[in-house]
């Protein structure tokens, strides 16, 4: 799979990026570089594998619905972001 | 030419865990300020790990059982990117490849089958609030735990798609996953609607109605979509397949403009959570705990209830219950009080919670039946079992109290009778009555009752009077 210009620009948009020209001329080569090494794996026949999704094979893990208290408060939390107002995170305007 | 509608329905449904599906943090945001109810997992901080909440899968399970579906052995998470500020961690964990709730049928009341594709577990997004030039975000909703419910396109009208909505609605209700709390948003409904020529083989193009949040706005936007796409198609014009918005204002549906067509969510299994493996034990064992659903009740009671009242009955899964433990002799009475009398009331939505004891409501109807009390004293005394100062009192108590127990004890009747015969001002009525003035019984059997304080049972007051004057 060869990595083009156009990849990259619609990754970026998806993700909300702002990349310049050279910015991505530099991605498109080293996200193609990745993406031929990873396709070695191509070669392997992987016909009755079962596909690996984790690798500790752990099963199950669930926790009681008990609420407990959080160390982080919501003034801790809302301190974190960039611009608040009447205790919400304030974001440029969306729709 | 005649075009056939094909309906096929996304709802989403909160379920009412105490925790959140990820986190530890109170999943009832009810009446909380915003960004009260969350966690570094909520707001995805670097290094935080999800725990996955087992009461949603125990509640997935019962869901599930609800809607006559398998429940896969197997079931993973998987994450669905998107960029918006309603998620901070930039994806929602959903189920997109192996979900826990499998096939099944949802039954409409008219008998029509709903078709279920798949139901799967996923956490909800935040709530944005949108102002002139900012967007304000309260994360108190992410994580809250979600099952989506995908129907089959097996809809072809505006009022099964309605009935197909509420019957979900009663089952999760039934089942009790969730609040079901429309106003509040507790579910929501993504309705998909094509047309084709009633000949065709083939379905039309679809447009998506999104985010409708009462039975009613989802059999308006439909009856409006069946309008709309029937008018292009007649004109010889296309439908496009796009998102649209519901107004509840204008009764219309809107295209929504979206920059990215082709949806491109990237999904990849989920790292942080093990898949979630169940015995058949474990299914059976929680199947097992799925109370009565209204399918059952209509069984149940198709004898007894009338379809109307039943149906009423149906929209509370608390006076459905309540009914379950009444004597089969005296259901009808106590379902006619439940519609007739409860609903009726302001603080009805209090008294669902605290219901009489099947004993009272029992020792109520016996009352009734044997003519102890009349219909106008079973319903005060009804009432006054949801009274806090009286309901411990018991049923025949209270009666008591409120000196509304009819005097059957005919010895007793006939006693007060003589008493009111002998007296000098009923003296004309009786001649008049035995002259075949039929009217003046009234007066008479009022003369008893005022005696016997209104105790008398009338008709058994008239019996004697009429016996006496013969």
């Amino acid at each position: 799979m060869e990595i083009k210009r156009e990849d990259i620009l619609h990754l970026a948009d998806l993700s909300n990026f702002a990349i310049s020209d050279a910015e991505a001329k530099s991605l498109e080569k080293d996200l193609g570089g990745i993406i031929k090494y990873i396709s070695q794996l191509d070669e392997l026949d992987t016909e009755n594998v079962e596909p690996t999704y984790q690798v500790f094979e752990m099963e199950n893990v669930w926790r009681e619905d008990e609420i407990l208290p959080q160390e982080a408060d919501r003034e801790a939390l809302l301190a974190l972001t960039k611009e608040e107002k009447d205790n919400q995170i304030k974001v440029p305007k969306v729709l | 030419m005649k075009y056939v509608s094909t309906i096929g329905i996304e709802c989403h449904v909160q379920l009412k865990t105490k925790t959140k599906l990820f986190s530890e943090v109170d999943n009832d945001a009810r009446g909380k300020e915003p960004n009260s109810c969350v966690s570094p997992v909520d707001y995805a901080l670097p290094g935080m790990l999800p725990r996955l909440n087992g009461e949603a899968i125990r509640m997935a399970i019962l869901a599930g059982r609800a809607m006559n579906c398998e429940i896969n052995p197997e079931s993973r998470f998987d994450r669905k990117h998107y960029f918006y500020p309603d998620s901070p961690k930039g994806y929602q964990i959903t189920q997109f490849y192996q979900p826990i709730i499998g096939a099944g049928y949802v039954e409409l009341p008219s008998g029509t089958k709903v078709r279920i594709e798949h139901a799967h577990l996923e956490g909800d997004a935040g709530k944005l609030t949108h102002f002139d030039s900012y967007s304000l975000v309260d994360l108190n909703r992410v994580d809250t735990p979600l099952i989506e419910i995908v129907s089959m396109p097996d809809i072809h009208s505006a009022k099964d798609a309605h009935d197909y909505c509420k019957e979900l609605w009663r089952l999760m209700r039934f089942a009790n996953v969730t609040y079901g709390d429309l106003y509040n948003g507790n579910m929501r409904f993504d309705v998909n609607i094509s047309l084709a020529p009633e000949d065709s083989q083939e379905l039309g193009t679809r447009a998506e109605v999104k985010n409708l949040n009462s039975f009613r706005s989802v059999e308006r936007a439909v009856e409006y979509e069946i309008k709309r796409q029937t008018k292009l198609l007649e004109a010889g014009k296309k439908v496009v397949q796009e998102t649209r918005g519901w107004s509840d204002d204008t009764g219309e549906t809107t295209g929504q403009r979206s920059k990215e067509e082709a949806k491109d969510y990237r999904y990849m299994p989920e790292p942080d959570l093990p898949p979630v493996r169940l015995s058949t034990e474990f299914i059976e064992a929680e199947s097992a705990k799925l109370p009565l659903m209204p399918a059952d009740y209509r069984q149940k009671f198709k004898d007894v209830i009338a379809d109307e009242i039943l149906e009423i009955l149906l929209d509370y899964p608390e006076l459905a219950s309540k009914l379950g433990e009444i004597d089969q002799k005296y259901v009808k009475n106590i379902a006619n009080l439940f519609t007739s009398v409860l609903l009726a009331e302001e603080k009805s939505a209090e008294y669902l919670n605290t219901l009489p004891t099947a004993n009272d409501l029992n020792e109520l109807a016996e009352m009734n039946s044997k003519k102890e009390l009349s219909s106008t004293a079973t319903k005060e005394v009804f009432l006054r079992l949801f009274d806090p100062q009286m309901k411990g009192h018991g049923t025949r108590q209270i009666a008591k109290e409120l000196g509304v127990i009819q005097e059957n004890d005919l010895g007793a009747l006939e006693k007060i009778v003589n008493t009111v015969l002998a007296k000098p001002e009923t003296q004309k009525a009786q001649s008049d009555f035995k002259a075949g003035e039929e009217k003046v019984i009234g007066f008479l059997v009022g003369q008893v009752m005022k005696e016997s304080h209104g105790k008398a049972n009338p008709s058994a007051v008239q019996e004697i009077l009429r016996k006496k004057l013969s």
